[in-house]
């Protein structure tokens, strides 16, 4: 008899607390967390066998309220109460509340509501007869089906009810609002007053037969709760920006007004010399026109730890497409558990449209170079602009000015040593920068003419930012290239194919040499200042000087105190020291000699040039 | 055993909106009927503000979305016309061996007929733009109307979710007893077929073997 009877009082114990489980689990967001993370784990416990219903550990706040009632023959009265907080004078004081407490702290007073009422009795006669025997047996088993049953319909219909949706909303993490949902549970209960019964409905389930009692189940809830006027704490629409960088509704060349002539990546040494044409540019860069745009707003709700996966959405930021904004991020919530995606990361990946495939100009060396484009590229994938180093965080300004621009180029060091390269390449015997000029005054007027003014381009350039990619940024092109004549673009083709940064270079170093190149008189000391010519890799210019050389150059068996003393006198006697050897009267002989040493000087210069 | 009978309400539905429809109804229904072990899943409705129970068996959904992809085939093939889908649970016994009949019988104790009315088109949409006599945008309306049919279906597929959870608490005493190991009754998910003559001895058949139904209101 003890046996049976204790059999149908943890029938009636574990019921109570599987539905108190059951209730609190679906209505108080702070226990339903906690049971997500139990239910994770695949073992199932000793709790969840009973009714066979799996729904996690029981939280500690209901093994203390299965202790405090453990009288059975008592009510369990479980009240869902809304809270909502006083609204504050300003909307925007709410706008940084770190939390919905902080929020309710910061609020006026509140209001509570019992919004839904369950009722868990086991009404039992107070004499009555226990069965016996087989008889108990089945009856026992029938009580737990019937038990099984009841929670099955409980548990649907505790999410048909409006108090659901609150509780929904509640749990999504990417809002705060001004009310929350608290629960009470006791042994007795207030009556509600007219009232309060007014908007209620009531609905009972069926009665399950334990005898000697039996055990009853009803809910009184609020039928609608539109009444309440719940609202998230922070409701900024969210703004879909169409013209970031890389959109296909945005100009792809757009670039400030300056350099809208030279704006073209082809200048760019990784790309070549294409045309603009055939290159199909569908975004700015910032190495281009220094056109920037803001980071879409689907990054910050990533970091914000929203809810993944819009990619049946046509937007590419589909914060919420649900039917009402009550349920948006249940229907987020519903693609992570149908989907199993759990981390806001794959939005991520969805949110910015940009494809390797959009931009072919990608300047693949320079995400080589910096380690922090490689990062960035991961994020948005051809995008190789490097960043400050000051993080992410910049990534969020709009930074729509010149100045990013001087950040995304690439690093000074390349250009110095290719520049020293260079010099070492450049024939030898250049000489002094003013002989250059007037060696080509009579060649094509677009070579040095143009060379000597470039330097003070450069010049202004270097003196504002101290970097020849000041230049650069701001026209996306070196100056010099492009806005000179056909054979100057000829010049420029053969240093592009090494690298970008040598006119610039070179024009640097004139404007430090020329002033004192310029002062120098006609000296024999030629060979010093070469180094510092600028127009040693034309090889028309070296030429020139070589041959400049070789006509002052004594014969090969005269002596050099002859040369010195020759040389002298030539500039003393022509004032123009070019070729004044050839008017002396010789000999035959000696004109003979001479012009075998002419031949070899030929030879040799033509090794040389053959050798470049 | 008697064999408890529930015709669930009628519901008014698109075609795009028949799979999410027979989804939240057929899993409700099984996750009543599923008494052994389970782990409840829930589900968010996409073009409704409903959440239902899944008994997370991958088995059992999958055979569902099968049952439902032959059911939205039959409606393609037969265009705006009434349907039904009957979700049946049953016994096998064991039976004498005969000349006809087979060792096991199937005893169906309860069926649940899932009625629907698929309709192509908006029906009120045209004829409320002949009848008016202002000028409305067209497009309004047509947002309007629809967002107002959505409201109504899924009003009524509420009431059939609450119509589920009713029959699952009165009627208990015909549930079978729960076998050890067993997650879920067997069931018997079956459709109108090519002809409809054939879905109704189907039906006949059915009712010839669980004896007399008893139907309810």
């Amino acid at each position: 008899m003890d046996r049976e009877s204790g059999k149908l009082e943890q029938i009636v114990s574990q019921f109570r607390s599987k539905i108190l489980h059951v209730i609190l689990d679906s209505r108080v967001p702070s226990l339903h967390q906690q049971q997500q993370e139990s239910l994770s784990l695949s073992r199932v416990r000793k709790t969840d066998k009973w009714f066979n219903l799996v729904l996690g550990d029981r939280p500690p706040a209901l093994e203390n309220l299965n202790f405090s009632l453990r009288n059975l023959l008592d009510p369990m009265v479980i009240d869902i109460i809304l809270v909502r907080h006083g609204s504050c004078s300003s909307s925007v004081d709410n706008l940084y509340v770190p939390s919905a407490a902080a929020a309710a702290a910061a609020a006026g007073p509140s209001i509570e509501t019992v919004i839904e009422r369950w009722v868990v009795q086991y009404d039992c006669p107070r004499v009555f007869a226990t069965p016996s025997g087989a008889d108990a047996a089945v009856s026992y088993k029938k009580i737990y089906k019937k038990c099984i049953l009841l929670l099955r319909s409980l548990y649907t219909q505790m999410r048909l009810l409006p108090a659901y949706i609150i509780f929904r909303q509640l749990s999504s993490l990417s809002q705060t609002y001004n009310f929350d949902l608290v629960y009470k549970v006791s042994s007795f209960s207030h009556p509600f007053s007219r009232e309060e019964e007014d908007g209620m409905k009531v609905y009972s389930f069926a009665p399950v037969e334990a005898l000697p009692g039996c055990l009853c189940v009803s809910v009184t809830y609020h039928a609608s709760l539109s009444d309440f006027n719940l609202e998230p704490l922070v409701s900024l629409p969210p703004k879909i920006i169409t013209d970031y960088v890389g959109s296909p509704t945005t100009d792809p060349m757009r670039s400030f007004p300056s350099s809208e002539r030279g704006a073209h990546a082809t200048s760019f040494p990784l790309r070549g010399l294409r045309p603009p044409s055939s290159a199909p540019f569908q975004r700015p860069h910032s190495w281009s026109s220094g056109f920037h745009r803001g980071i879409p707003p689907t990054r910050t709700q990533s970091l914000a730890g929203s809810p993944p996966v819009y990619r049946t959405s046509p937007k590419p930021y589909d914060i919420t497409s649900p039917p009402t904004d009550l349920y948006g991020n249940r229907i987020q919530n519903h693609r992570v558990s149908t989907l199993q995606q759990a981390t806001a990361f794959d939005e991520y990946k969805l949110s910015p449209p940009f494809s390797p495939s959009a931009s072919p100009s990608t300047p693949t060396y320079l995400s080589g170079a910096n380690p922090l484009l490689t990062r960035h590229c991961s994020e948005t994938a051809p995008v190789t602009i490097p960043l400050p180093l000051t993080g992410r965080s910049t990534r969020y300004l709009s930074p729509n000015s010149s100045d990013p621009s001087r950040h995304s180029l690439p690093p000074l060091s390349p250009r110095s040593s290719k520049h020293d390269a260079s010099s070492q390449e450049s024939p030898s015997g250049i000489r002094s920068y003013r002989k250059l000029e007037a060696l080509r005054a009579g060649e094509s007027p677009s070579g040095l003419s143009n060379l000597y003014s470039a330097p003070k381009v450069v010049r202004d350039s270097k003196d504002d930012s101290g970097r020849f990619s000041g230049l650069l940024s701001s026209s996306g092109s070196p100056r010099i290239g492009f806005s000179r004549s056909s054979s100057r673009l000829s010049f420029q083709d053969d240093m592009d194919d090494c690298e970008f940064s040598c006119p610039f270079d070179v024009d640097d170093v004139d404007v430090s040499d020329s002033s004192s190149q310029n002062t120098e008189s006609k000296r024999a000391s030629e060979f010093t200042a070469q180094s510092n010519l600028v127009g040693k890799k034309s090889q028309d210019a070296a030429v020139g000087i070589l041959v400049h050389m070789l006509r002052t150059a004594p014969p090969l068996r005269q002596d050099s105190s002859c040369y010195s003393t020759h040389s002298l006198r030539t500039e003393y006697e022509g004032g123009v020291g070019i070729a004044s050897g050839f008017f002396m009267p010789r000999k035959t002989a000696d004109a003979l000699e001479e012009l075998n040493s002419y031949r070899e000087m030929k030879d040799l210069l033509l090794s040389k040039s053959g050798m470049k | 055993m008697n064999c408890e009978v529930c015709q669930l309400k009628e519901l008014e539905v698109e075609h795009f909106e028949i799979r999410e429809v027979l989804r939240c109804i057929l899993h409700t229904i099984v996750f009543h009927r599923a008494l052994g072990l389970v782990r409840p899943k829930d589900v968010d409705l996409e073009l409704f503000e409903i959440t239902y129970v899944q008994c997370g068996d991958v088995e059992l959904e999958k055979k569902i979305d099968e049952k439902i992809d032959q059911f939205i085939s039959w409606v393609e093939k037969h265009p705006n016309k009434k349907s039904q889908i009957c979700l049946s649970f049953y016994e096998v016994k064991s039976k004498q061996p005969s000349w006809f009949t087979n060792k096991t019988e199937r005893l169906y104790w309860e069926q649940w007929y899932v009625n629907l009315n698929v309709t192509q088109h908006p029906k009120h949409l045209s004829s409320k733009l002949h009848h008016t006599k202002v000028v409305v945008d067209p497009g309004e309306s047509a947002t309007e109307e629809r967002s107002s049919r959505r409201a109504m279906v899924e009003a009524s597929l509420r009431e059939v979710l609450f119509q589920i959870i009713k029959f699952v608490n009165e009627k208990k005493d015909h549930v079978p007893p729960i076998s050890e190991g067993v997650i879920y009754f067997p069931y018997e998910i079956t459709m109108p077929s090519s002809s409809d003559s054939a879905f109704g001895m189907d039906m006949i058949k059915r009712m010839l073997h669980s004896g007399h139904p008893t139907m309810l209101s």
